[in-house]
Order: C-alpha cells, then sequence, then structure tokens
C-alpha cells in the first residue's frame, strides 16, 4: 500500500567549503494520513534537513546520495520542476522558524494571503482565512505590512497562507521558536485544530521533547542525522527504548519530582563527514559496549516502537 | 500631512545646502592663484590695465560686497554674465544643457534597460554553472574599472579609421538633424553606458542574491511559486532600493557633465564648458555651473529618498518619524 509519507534510507550530504557534511546518514519513516508526529532532536539532528527533504527545498549546496521521500508514493526527487511545485503548492504546507521574516516586508498582509491563495479564492476569502487562525482584528491585520505585527501574529498569518490550499501535509519547522513563551501555546492551538478540522497530517519539528509528547500522537526521535526512536508520544516519554531519547527525557526539567537532579547529556552532538561506522550517539552513551562503535544499529521494532539500537531487546521492559 | 511636513523639511535643507554651497564656491574660485585680469590680458600686463579689467568687473570690491552683489540678482534668476564671451550665464549653460543632457539620458536608459536585467539575470542564474557566473563577474569587474579615455580611445580610432556608420566627434543637435544627432551621439552614449550598466548590473545582482537567500523567498518557493513568479512579485520590490540609488546617483552624476566623454568626441557639453570656465577664471559660469551640479545632486538625493519610502514601507515609516 501507498502510505502518505515514506522515506527510506534517505542520505543527505551538504558540501561547505571543499568539506562534506552528511546531514542525514540513512534516515527512515513512515507516516499516515492525519497523524500528528513531533520530530525531535537537537541543532545538528538532521531533522530541517529531513523537513526540507519533503517538499524538494533542500539547498543548492545539499545532495541526497541515496534513498527516497514518497508523497503519496510520488518520488519527490524524481518530480519535475512543474510537478514539484504543484506537490508544493497542493499537497504540502510549510510553517518556518522566523515568522516575520517568513513574509514579504513590502508587500501588505491581505495581499500575501490572496496570492498564498492563488486559484483557490480572491481577495473575498482573505478576511475568512486570516479569522480562521483566531487573529483578533483581520481587516487591520490584512492591511497591514509584517513589520507592523507582532511575532505570533505573523506566525498566525503564515499559518493562514501554509494551511490555505488544505495541504496533506503540515510542516511545522520550530514554528514557535522565535516567540514568546505565552503565545507558544496559542499558536500551536491554531495549527493543532486548523489541521485537525481540514484532515491535515502535522510533521512538527521540535526540540521539546515533552511539549511535543503533550500534543502529538507519535514522537520520532533523530541522532546523527537518524530516526533512532519512533513510537506513541505517551509511552516514549515515560518508557524511552533508545538510551538517547532515555537521556533526553533525564535532561528535561519539569519532568522531574521535586529532589531528583537534571542529568546532562555529556559529550557534543556528532558532525559526520560519512556514514558513521557504528551508533552515532555511542560515544556518548552510557550503556555503549564494543558492537556499538562498530556496527551500524539495525533498526528494531519492540512493543509498537521502532527502535535504532543494538541494546533495543535487551532493554524491553527495563523501565529507562 | 505628515508627508507635507517631510517634503518642506527637505526643501528647507535643500536651501541651507545651496546657500552653504554657493558660499564655499564663490570663496574658492576667488582663492585660485591668478585672477581673470590675469586671464584675459596675458602676463605683460600694466597694474593699471589690470586694475581697469578688475573695476569693469566689480572684480575690485571685497569678496563679501561681491558675494552679496553676487546673491542678491542671482535670487532674481540672473546669474550674471560669461566674462569671456560676454552673454548672459543662463544662455551660455542653455546652449550647453541639451547635449549634457541629452547623453544622460542615453546613459540612464542603458543602465535601466539593460544593467538592471542584466544585473537579475546573473543573479538569478547565479546558483547555474559556475564558469557563466565568473565570466559575468570578469565582464563587469572590467567594465567598471577600465576607464573611459581608454575604451573612448579605442572607439575614436576604429571609428575614424574605418568608415563604420557613425560620426566621431562634434554634435548635431536633435532639432537640425534627427538622423545626424542620433549618429554622432551614438558612439559617445556606448562608451559612457559601458561603465554605467556594468556598475547597475553589479549592484542590481548584489542587490538580489542578498533577496534570494531571506526567508520570505524560502517560504514562496515553499508554497509552490514558480521562480518567474517569485522574482516579479517578490524579488524587484525588495532589492530596487540599491538600484534605485545607484540609478539616481548615476543621473546626478551625468547630468553634472561626462567631461572626459566630451572631450574625447568633442561634444559642446556642460562638463567641459565649466573647465573651460575655471580655467579662465569665469568666475559666474564656475559658480553658475557647481550650484547646477549641487541642484541636481540634492533634487536625486531627494528622489531617493522619497522613493526608498514608496518602495519599502519599512524604509517609509522610519524616515517619515511615523509610528503605528
Amino acid at each position: 500500500m501507498t502510505h502518505l509519507l515514506q522515506i527510506d534510507d534517505l542520505v543527505v550530504d551538504y558540501a561547505s567549503g571543499g568539506r562534506t557534511v552528511r546531514a542525514l546518514d540513512g534516515a527512515a519513516l513512515t507516516v499516515e494520513a492525519g497523524e500528528t508526529v513531533g520530530i525531535v532532536g537537537e541543532s545538528g539532528s538532521g531533522k530541517s534537513t529531513l523537513g526540507s527533504a519533503i517538499g524538494g527545498l533542500l539547498p543548492g549546496a545539499a545532495k541526497v546520495v541515496n534513498g527516497a521521500v514518497r508523497v503519496d508514493g510520488d518520488d519527490v526527487n524524481a518530480l519535475g520542476p512543474k510537478r514539484l511545485r504543484a506537490l508544493r503548492r497542493e499537497r504540502l504546507g510549510y510553517v518556518f522558524q522566523e515568522p516575520i521574516g517568513s513574509l514579504d516586508p513590502t508587500m501588505r498582509v491581505g495581499k500575501q494571503v490572496e496570492l498564498a491563495l492563488r486559484g483557490r479564492g480572491t481577495k473575498a476569502d482573505v478576511l475568512p482565512h486570516l479569522d480562521r487562525v483566531r487573529l483578533k482584528d483581520p481587516e487591520r491585520v490584512a492591511r497591514s505590512y509584517p513589520h507592523q505585527l507582532s511575532g505570533g501574529m505573523a506566525q498566525r498569518v503564515a499559518i493562514a497562507m501554509a494551511m490555505a490550499g488544505g495541504p496533506e501535509i503540515l510542516i511545522a519547522d520550530e514554528p514557535t521558536a522565535a516567540l514568546d513563551s505565552q503565545i507558544r501555546e496559542e499558536v500551536l492551538g491554531v495549527i493543532f485544530s486548523l489541521a485537525a478540522e481540514s484532515g491535515t497530517t502535522i510533521l512538527w519539528l521540535s526540540h521539546d521533547l515533552p511539549a511535543v509528547a503533550k500534543r502529538c500522537s507519535r514522537v520520532v526521535v533523530m541522532y546523527g542525522g537518524r530516526v533512532v526512536e519512533s513510537g506513541s508520544a505517551s509511552e516514549v516519554l515515560a518508557a524511552p527504548r533508545h538510551p538517547y531519547t532515555a537521556a533526553l527525557v533525564r535532561a528535561v526539567p519539569g519532568e522531574l519530582a521535586e529532589g531528583e537532579r537534571l542529568v546532562p547529556i555529556p559529550g557534543q552532538p556528532p558532525v559526520l563527514d560519512g556514514p558513521s561506522r557504528g551508533c552515532a550517539f555511542a560515544p556518548r552513551c552510557p550503556d555503549a559496549h564494543e558492537a556499538c562503535s562498530a556496527d551500524r544499529p539495525p533498526l528494531v521494532s519492540v512493543a509498537e516502537r521502532d527502535v535504532l539500537c543494538h541494546l533495543a531487546e535487551e532493554t524491553v521492559g527495563a523501565g529507562r | 500631512m505628515r508627508l507635507f511636513s517631510w517634503w518642506l523639511r527637505r526643501a528647507l535643507s535643500a536651501v541651507v545646502t545651496l546657500f552653504l554651497v554657493s558660499i564655499l564656491i564663490f570663496a574658492a574660485s576667488r582663492l585660485m592663484p591668478g585672477g581673470f585680469a590675469e586671464v584675459v590680458l596675458g602676463p605683460f600686463a600694466t597694474p593699471e590695465q589690470k586694475a581697469e579689467v578688475a573695476a569693469k568687473y566689480g572684480l575690485d570690491e571685497s569678496i563679501v560686497v561681491q558675494y552679496w552683489l553676487w546673491l542678491t540678482t542671482a535670487l532674481t534668476g540672473d546669474f550674471g554674465i560669461s566674462m569671456i564671451s560676454g552673454e548672459p550665464v543662463t544662455t551660455e549653460f542653455g546652449l550647453r544643457l541639451p547635449v549634457t543632457a541629452e547623453l544622460a539620458l542615453f546613459g540612464v536608459a542603458a543602465a535601466l534597460l539593460i544593467g538592471v536585467p542584466l544585473g537579475v539575470w546573473t543573479a538569478v542564474r547565479a546558483g547555474g554553472r559556475r564558469g557563466r557566473a565568473a565570466l559575468g563577474r570578469l565582464a563587469s569587474g572590467l567594465g567598471v574599472s577600465v576607464p573611459e579615455f581608454v575604451l573612448g580611445s579605442i572607439v575614436v580610432f576604429l571609428f575614424s579609421r574605418y568608415a563604420l556608420g557613425l560620426t566621431v566627434g562634434g554634435y548635431v543637435p536633435v532639432g537640425e538633424d534627427p538622423v545626424g544627432n542620433l549618429q554622432s551621439m551614438l558612439l559617445p552614449a556606448a562608451v559612457l553606458s559601458v561603465f554605467v550598466i556594468a556598475v547597475t548590473a553589479r549592484t542590481t545582482r548584489d542587490a538580489v542574491l542578498g533577496v534570494l537567500v531571506e526567508p520570505y523567498i524560502t517560504a514562496a518557493i515553499a508554497r509552490g511559486e514558480s521562480p518567474g513568479f517569485i522574482v516579479v512579485r517578490h524579488v524587484l520590490r525588495n532589492a530596487s532600493i540599491p538600484v534605485v540609488t545607484v540609478l539616481t546617483t548615476v543621473t546626478a552624476y551625468l547630468l553634472g557633465g561626462a567631461v572626459i566623454i566630451e572631450y574625447l568626441f568633442n561634444l559642446p557639453g556642460v562638463g567641459t564648458y565649466i573647465v573651460q570656465a575655471v580655467g579662465r577664471r569665469d568666475y559666474a559660469v564656475v559658480q553658475a555651473g557647481v550650484l547646477l551640479a549641487a541642484v541636481v545632486f540634492i533634487v536625486m538625493n531627494t528622489l531617493t529618498d522619497a522613493a526608498a519610502g514608496v518602495l519599502d514601507p519599512r524604509f517609509g515609516s522610519a524616515a517619515k518619524g511615523r509610528k503605528r
């Protein structure tokens, strides 16, 4: 059967100043329609590259070395420019980190929404779209230029534009990272309720594991350019199977009982220049043994969970 | 109302600037070694003869009195007479301004119609083959750095050595013979355009490249907009301010007279006239010429700022002191 989104063994390299940096090292992910997926990872884990690859939006310096991204069975990297644009227009929606920067500074907001509607609505449809993202004074917002809006308002506009075409997948790349904490919840609420209304699948890229687990049905953890753990949100948070996920949970403030200590993860995330020989997390892993740095860990499916770890089966029920 | 006060402030500052420029140039022209009397009478003139000439043109008055006389008559639109020809300065400039204006028009048209599209095209294509990008950089580098007199001399040589259908040197007024005018202006305009096109293309290219990496362009690509649509709807306007600035600067510069081109092609333009006037200590002409250049620059600068306010709403609210 065809999945809504299927990413197979995706390998992406960036060429930077004569050096090659491997951003994705065989990432794999399958998403079905209607899921809400939170992709969690540190900066450099490859989550943004993964998000860009879905819409064929990788920058010129990036090269897909191996693997494929399929949306509804269409291989994104094999599409011609015209069909790729149609894919972006009709089936995908993107929301980026920088809300005001994502809007054209020299064009009134209403006009930008109108352009985003292209062929799917006219000027008269602009206000309802702004109303949908719960902007308080849509008419004033429509008349404004982006620099006259707050970050939260601008991000609502960006969401309205991304959702204008009723996309099948909404890819939100750290959509609230640049916003004040009070506004974050409101903006996330808008994203999730709009997506639920129109049956849009959400891919939310974030570094905030508990926030993601709270709203998403599924959590996908990335490390060193691979998906290391994937499973139902509540279970991944409650009983992580991958040592990295476990370390992430222990490093999160607010998830601990009074008196417990936060445990930082020692060391630095890897910067790969080619395929990782063993497990990318092995140097920082408290449970690593010899096989971990020698062999690439295989994907293990245990208890409705996909885990990329040599120890996955041993740790079943270990209650990390 | 806000807009009105903005223009009013610009006008006031322009008046002050012009006043200061006029004092400066008046002082500078009188401080040049050797006066008008020495120039017209030659090295063997007696002091009596010199005094006579000085008295005739009011040059024996103190510089402050001279300036006051100049200023009060200039305010009535009378900029005095050329002491060399005896004709009113305004008449003299009236003869030469059309030549300079025509040359400037060609230059600005070339910048706008060739330089700007070339800059946009090379920027949008920058992601393509490396060879082409390097070639573009080399061409614009050469265009900017080859001196006009080198290129001009080559053109003058080629077109006077071989009959290629264009006139080298001399000026035919448009009114007299439009075709002859075009034949005589095409070569100087072309030489002038090389530099102007290169500067404009390079500025445009840099501006467009700067806009192309903005997040709103990435967002537009992610929405599935086509490259042509993105350039027209998002890139051009956002990249326009530096381009407008270079265009108005080039215009102002050309209206001040392209001295080297005028000399090379023997065109009776404003640039050579002012240079000659400086050599002959033809004070009233120098004074009016420099003031004319100052007016042109002030007008162009004001237009640039006004255009920036229209083109970029962020800039507009800052320039006009408007807070939302």
